[in-house]
């Protein structure tokens, strides 16, 4: 983006550019905190019994970890920086439909990391970052700060989705149907549904723990009546949509970037774009499955083991088409392809383990054991961060009008494929040998392990370092980038680098689908 | 395939203060309804069924017709149609766990407090003393 | 189509699909509304499943003419604000914001009639949780009904607090004139909040009050 006005300028901006920026400088923030933490616990677990820290210590660090990592970091980044930034330039609209309400959504969501850190400055909570009860609702570190903030946040996510969708709703440009919308806007649209609808019972969920904790009112306390496990239900009706709410949107990048990078159109376009609503319609069926050693009947246990399984199918959708996308297409090797291609790597094999989670009879042998945390980290680090850090690398030009290195970035890609791998495969390991996740210390014989997983992770930080170093680099050393570095036919790169500041130099037309790339190859059919 | 009919084509508010009036009527009769069947005392589940019947009817009313959804249709229903069927499915498979569990799973209740053994509990541990 | 009216925003194409947008993202705030009662909604149809004749007795400590009384004035209080944008809508800018200040006037009574309600319940017992104190009624699950009923008309009573400071923004905008035939969409948005308000207790009275 062009530099125009002070610091007040960007303060009050209701530009839907800036505010992308704005949401890429705090999410990066934030994903440098809550990996500190990580390291802290990867730290902690070098050795069997005490390292580096107190126990509860430990506890508070990876309450830490998961609230920042997934209430201030995966869920509003890709949405947040990406979708605020493209999904305009995608459709041809000078702005998103409400901008004073996506620059509230900024400011709530500073509003909700502050309260969060202030219960990280008077002690954190120590219940995990999924606060079940009744632990969290009698245990005497702050909570409420934290559940606080998390309402916030929560808050942040749905004035984000709500303006998307009325966005793709009303402010195509003339032409523009549905039928010829980037997949990335599919995605993200599907996205904002899930924001839209979970997300509120998540806030009626964390103000419910924050009376009880204060109050004690027994909603969730079976001396008084209350049943625990409808904390649960409450909790991961939404928790468990939100995994979508986190990949989705990656998803929608990693179908952007192959398509460019293998300039090749989306081999079933329908089928992606429809399968993008199928996971945030089915992801809403799958909670229970969270469920399963919790004293749920097993009766839902049966109904919830099955409808996760239809998650697989739809990803399965996705992949098959992906990957027949590739099937004769003209790829070019650069930094965003090759997250992309980790993406699928990782979300094949993070998916396939969640299937085999989804089984009532294994669930039992691996429910709480670091191979659910393995599971959730594939899909997660391996899926969303990598499409994360795909969209990141496929748009910084366009974004900042600045190119980075391609040889740095291929480097950091292998950094953080190798430490990721790493760190992650000897978790499946020893969560299936019995370690349990969320503690302090371990046996002997699962020490091996531990260690081959903490130097992963720390394999996988210097890659983060690699690419934090090269991409601010990059700002001032780097070269000018043109309108359109990778020759990508998407929609959003047909507007000049950096943007003006109504998106487009007159009307944009759309006489083509996105990333149509027939004359240049001429022999290729369309789907 | 043609693009989904999700975009309305906004129409300008039809009726007037009349309309309005007979709504409010109508509002109020049904909360005269819903109270005297109260009174009826209904058997089993027809007390409720009847309340949530005449209620439903009353929300359509005012959401048809104060909210203009009779006019404005198109996303905006599928909008609130959709918000209602999630909160029908949280509703309904949280509903489905306790009415198919194991009854000494549930919290106790009269039902299943008789199967409890008489004198302190030797399992649980005594409730902190905070509370 | 008005393209000319300076209430149309610089990216929107005309004042109909401004309108429009308007009206769908307020639809969206309100499934989200819909969405975060459906939580206490839920606890209430559970515990209410499992202690179905502590719900009944406890339901009758509860006074059901309050109840209607607050059913009446909250309905007559959607009629006076769906009047008021319908005047707005004929350029009746005085008209309307008599009726948004009789709205604001019928949402203070029915905070009054809860007022001395709770204070009832909280001179009685009638408590949530631990603070129960009502020994003629000491059964399993009364005490989680006055929890759920001072949960549920408690956030109940934040939204109706919130709706008067919208409605009394509204009306004093009205009265300036701010709104007319061409644009009244934040009288429209203000109401439909309103009605969502009325609609949540259509549904809180039957199931709190009368069974």
């Amino acid at each position: 983006m062009a530099p125009r006005g002070g610091a007040w300028s960007w303060l009050t901006t209701r530009d839907h550019k800036r505010i992308g920026i704005m949401y890429l400088v705090l999410t990066s923030a934030m994903l440098a905190l809550g990996g500190f933490y990580a390291m802290a616990i990867r730290m902690e677990l070098l050795t069997p019994g005490p390292t580096v820290m107190e126990a509860q210590t430990y506890n508070r660090m990876f309450t830490l970890h998961g609230v920042i990592m997934i209430l201030l970091f995966m869920i509003p980044a890709i949405p947040g920086i990406f979708t605020n930034f493209f999904l305009p330039l995608m459709i041809g609209a000078r702005d998103v439909a409400f901008p004073r309400l996506n620059l509230f959504s900024v400011y709530l969501y500073l509003a909700g990391a502050l309260i969060a850190v202030y219960g990280m400055i008077q002690g954190g909570a120590d219940t995990g970052w999924t606060f079940y009860t009744p632990y969290s609702t009698t245990t005497v570190t702050k909570v409420w700060p934290i559940l606080l903030g998390g309402f916030t946040l929560g808050m942040a996510s749905i004035v984000t989705g709500l303006n998307f969708i009325v966005t793709v709703h009303t402010l195509r440009a003339p032409g523009l149907t549905w039928m010829r919308l980037p997949l990335f806007v599919w995605s993200s649209y599907a996205t904002s549904v899930i924001q839209v609808l979970a997300t509120p019972v998540l806030g009626i969920t964390l103000l419910l723990v924050a009376v009880e904790n204060v109050f004690g009112f027994g909603v969730f306390d079976p001396a008084r009546g209350g049943d625990p496990v409808l904390f649960q239900h409450l909790f991961w009706f939404y928790s468990h949509p939100a995994v979508y709410i986190m990949v989705l949107p990656a998803m929608g990048v990693v179908s952007e970037v192959l398509q460019a990078f293998a300039r090749r159109n989306v081999f079933g376009y329908k089928a992606v774009a429809f399968s993008s609503l199928g996971i945030a319609f089915v992801g809403f069926f799958t909670w229970g499955h969270h469920l399963f050693t919790s004293g749920q009947s097993a009766v839902d246990a049966g109904i919830f083991g099955v409808l996760t399984m239809f998650v697989g199918v739809f990803t399965a959708i996705k992949v098959f088409n992906w990957t027949a996308t590739l099937y004769r297409g003209s790829i070019s090797f650069q930094t965003p392809f090759a997250y992309a291609i980790a993406f699928i790597f990782f979300v094949v094999f993070g998916g396939m383990t969640g299937v085999a989670l989804a089984t009532v009879a294994l669930d039992v042998h691996w429910q709480d054991t670091y191979f659910v945390v393995a599971h959730f980290h594939f899909i997660m680090v391996g899926g969303t961060l990598t499409g994360f850090l795909a969209a990141l690398h496929y748009w910084w030009p366009k974004m900042t009008g600045r190119m980075y290195s391609e040889k740095w970035g291929l480097v950091a890609a292998v950094f953080i494929f190798l430490g990721f791998n790493f760190t992650f495969v000897p978790q499946y390991l020893l969560g299936n040998a019995g370690m349990p996740r969320r503690y302090y210390s371990y046996p002997e014989r699962f020490w091996a392990l531990n260690v081959a997983s903490s130097a992963g992770a720390s394999v996988l930080a210097m890659g983060f370092v690699i690419v934090l170093a090269y991409l601010l680099l990059s700002l001032k050393y780097g070269p000018r980038a043109a309108a359109n570095p990778w020759g990508s036919r998407g929609y959003e790169w047909m507007t000049p680098t950096p943007p003006p500041p109504e998106n487009f130099l007159g009307q944009p037309t759309y006489p083509r689908p996105a990333h149509d790339y027939r004359e240049a190859h001429p022999g290729q059919e369309g789907h | 395939m043609s693009a989904p009919p999700l975009d309305d084509h906004p129409v300008p508010h039809r009726g007037g203060v009349g309309r309005y009036l007979a709504v409010w009527a109508a509002l109020i009769a049904f909360t005269a309804v819903t109270v005297a069947a109260a009174r009826l005392q209904l058997p089993g589940g027809w007390a409720l069924a009847v309340a949530l019947a005449i209620a439903a009817v009353k929300s359509a009313l005012v959401a048809l017709f104060f909210m203009h959804l009779w006019d404005h249709g198109g996303a905006n229903r599928l909008v609130l149609a959709t918000s209602l069927f999630f909160v029908a499915l949280l509703m309904g498979l949280v509903l489905a766990d306790n009415a198919t569990r194991f009854p000494l799973a549930n919290p106790p209740t009269e039902a299943t407090l008789r199967f409890m053994p008489p004198g302190p509990d030797p399992v649980a541990p005594a409730p902190p003393a905070r509370r | 189509m008005s393209t000319s009216s300076e209430h149309v925003a610089h990216h929107f194409p005309d004042l109909e699909t401004q309108a429009h947008a308007a009206r769908l993202g307020m639809w969206l705030f309100l499934a989200t509304e819909i969405l975060l009662f459906a939580g206490l909604f839920t606890a209430y149809a559970l515990y209410r499943m499992l202690f179905p004749s502590a719900f009944a007795g406890a339901s009758g400590l509860i006074d059901t003419r309050m109840g209607a009384l607050n059913t009446v004035v909250l309905i007559t209080s959607s009629l006076t604000v769906a009047l008021a944008y319908h005047f707005s809508r004929q350029g009746r800018g005085r008209a309307a914001a008599a009726l948004l200040l009789a709205t604001i006037a019928l949402a203070g009574v029915f905070l009054v009639v809860k007022y001395v309600e709770y204070a009832h319940h909280i001179g009685a017992g009638h408590l949530p949780g631990r603070y129960y104190r009502y020994p003629a009624l000491d059964v399993p699950g009364a005490a989680m009904f006055f929890t759920l009923y001072f949960l549920m008309t408690g956030l109940h009573g934040i939204h109706v607090v919130a709706g008067m400071g919208v409605l009394a923004w509204l009306a004093a905008g009205a009265w300036r004139g701010s709104y007319g035939g061409e644009y009244s969409t934040p009288l429209e948005l203000g109401g439909m909040y309103w009605h969502l308000v009325d609609l949540v207790w259509i549904f809180l009275f039957p199931l709190l009050y009368l069974i």
